[in-house]
């Protein structure tokens, strides 16, 4: 037990550390495929549960509505569109960002779940709900989530 | 019929932006301390010790291993259960139904003030394909949230607003809170954007703090010298991980616990059947779209209510009188053991100041966090 005052709460002994957690996380089967047909042709790809008729985004090689093993993969079509989005104004350690990152989800018609991702080349006051949106892609792809540069709103 | 099982000690410390003299196992020791002597028994009265929380957030890795010393729990059946702290209660209460034992201890704590970068602790949870290479703060989650909740149900921002003024004036007559004040909607709306449409007083700040809560089998307890409050029904519920597989505008893992626990308990119409209830409130719209979930409010109802005074402590169903997570501070795992710990006190008549007259029924509802869609749901009676 202390007894008697704190006045002054620097001299508190504390332990300053850190944490490093290096490790690895294995892309799976359905992982490899999506990113290496990312990377090499420049598409997404789902996977399909006839069962269910869903197919899923990112893809799955389960079903996890009938938990069936899904064996079918679909490209999808070059546009989505944003389902909800928000502008984010904090990075990881809490700073204030001078501009906010605009982070929105994508969907795809007929398509279960989507892609969260930075949109780009857009002013802030055009991002709605519904917007149609096309993937912006590096031009040296290495199969990441990174070969994704950001959303865009879509060009006729 | 299987015997009942009742929360019979409750120990708390005070809910604080900061404890600089104390180590979180000295925190987890004064709750302990308290709710041994609310109970009335000692440690080696207890059968079965389960405690709540995650990896990293005090520093170490294997943190279960750290639970036994400061609950007088070594060399005794041990448990860590990693979800919210509703979820440890469910476990606790599991095995005092089995007829295995007859006292359980659960316990939860937030040392929060010792993270330093707890959104990097957050964004590690996230899809590390998928999702985490983008290195965003993870609050971006709410803000998606937010907005389609809003979209969906037709609640407004104002409304949602109207959350954070009730629970952090509701908190000024609770002696634990650590962030009472007095805010309007306008403030609210006019705090700083951090994912838009949530802006900066629309999340609860972290705080430190325990809590421990002792349950026992009906007839020992009432043997002991607590009144008891009986668990009627108790569910948990967990959503799918991938964020781009949720709903974004609706809690079902609220809506599935909430029904798990209503069907032990009996519950068929909640709107009327519950007295009151706590609900997470960790971001302000979830207080909303929880007590939609749960059937408190019908589907784009729960804003209008609340404008017009339905959760107030003196409507027809107090939300949060405690002041919820807004009002008392976020204890990460802990925060659902806070909110049973003010539905036991109100159950009991011992809370103070902002007692609510003759209830009989309380709900408790706790969320996970940002990046879940977990959560529990338990019914307590003190009949």
């Amino acid at each position: 037990m202390l007894v008697g005052k704190i006045d002054r709460v620097g001299r508190i002994r504390t332990l300053h550390g850190d944490m490093g957690v290096w490790h690895k996380y294995t892309f799976g089967l359905a992982g490899e495929r999506f990113f290496r047909a990312l990377a090499e042709k420049g598409v997404l790809l789902a996977t399909r549960c006839e069962t269910c008729r869903k197919t899923y985004l990112p893809p799955k090689i389960y079903c996890p509505t009938c938990f069936a093993e899904l064996t079918v993969w679909v490209e999808l079509p070059p546009r989505g569109y944003v389902e909800t989005y928000t502008f984010l104004y904090e990075d990881l350690e809490e700073n204030r960002l001078t501009e906010p990152v605009a982070v929105a989800f994508v969907t795809f018609p007929g398509v279960e779940g989507g892609i969260i991702h930075r949109l780009g080349e857009v002013r802030p006051e055009e991002v709605c709900s519904g917007l149609e949106v096309e993937a912006v892609l590096a031009a040296e792809r290495s199969g990441g989530l990174q070969d994704i540069l950001y959303f865009r709103p879509s060009r006729e | 019929m299987r015997e009942r099982v009742a929360i019979v000690g409750v120990g708390y410390t005070s809910f604080r932006p900061l404890s600089p003299e104390v180590s979180f196992r000295e925190m987890v020791f004064e709750a302990a301390c308290r709710a041994y002597a609310d109970a009335g028994l000692e440690p080696d009265r207890v059968g079965t010790f389960v405690a709540v929380s995650e990896d990293y957030l005090e520093g170490t890795s294997i943190f279960d291993e750290y639970v036994p010393d400061q609950l007088g729990a070594v060399l005794k059946p041990v448990q860590t259960i990693c979800q919210d702290g509703i979820t440890a209660i469910a476990s606790a209460y599991l095995q005092l139904a089995t007829g295995l034992f007859e006292v359980a201890l659960v316990e939860g704590h937030a040392k929060a003030s010792n993270v330093l970068y707890p959104a990097h602790i957050e964004a590690f949870a996230m899809d590390p394909v998928f999702v985490r290479p983008l290195g965003l703060n993870p609050r971006f989650v709410a803000g998606l949230e937010m907005r389609s909740f809003l979209a969906q149900t037709g609640n407004t921002e104002e409304q949602v607003a109207l959350v954070v003024a009730k629970n952090k004036a509701n908190a000024l007559k609770n002696p634990l809170a650590a962030y009472p004040a007095l805010v309007t909607a306008e403030d609210v709306l006019a705090s700083r954007p951090v994912a838009t449409p949530v802006k900066e007083l629309d999340i609860a700040p972290f705080a430190d703090g325990a809590v421990v809560l002792i349950l026992a089998r009906e007839s020992v307890a009432r043997t002991l010298k607590s009144q008891p409050v009986y668990i009627r029904g108790i569910g948990w519920m967990q959503d799918t991980p991938n964020l781009d597989q949720r709903d974004w505008s609706q809690a079902s893992y609220a809506e599935l616990a909430g029904r798990m626990a209503y069907r032990q308990a009996g519950i068929r119409d909640p709107k009327e059947e519950i007295c009151f209830a706590e609900v997470d409130d960790t971001f302000s719209y979830k207080e909303l779209q929880h007590i939609e979930a749960l059937g408190l409010a019908r589907c784009g109802e729960a804003g209008v209510l609340l404008s017009e005074g339905y959760f107030l402590p003196d409507g027809p169903l107090p939300v949060n009188v405690s002041g919820g997570s807004l009002g008392n501070g976020y204890l990460y795992d802990a925060s659902g053991l806070r909110s049973v710990l003010e539905v036991v006190l109100q159950l009991r008549g011992q809370a103070g100041e902002r007692q609510l007259p003759d209830v009989r029924v309380g709900l408790a509802q706790s969320w996970r966090g940002i990046p879940t869609a977990s959560g529990g749901v338990i019914i307590l009676s003190n009949e």
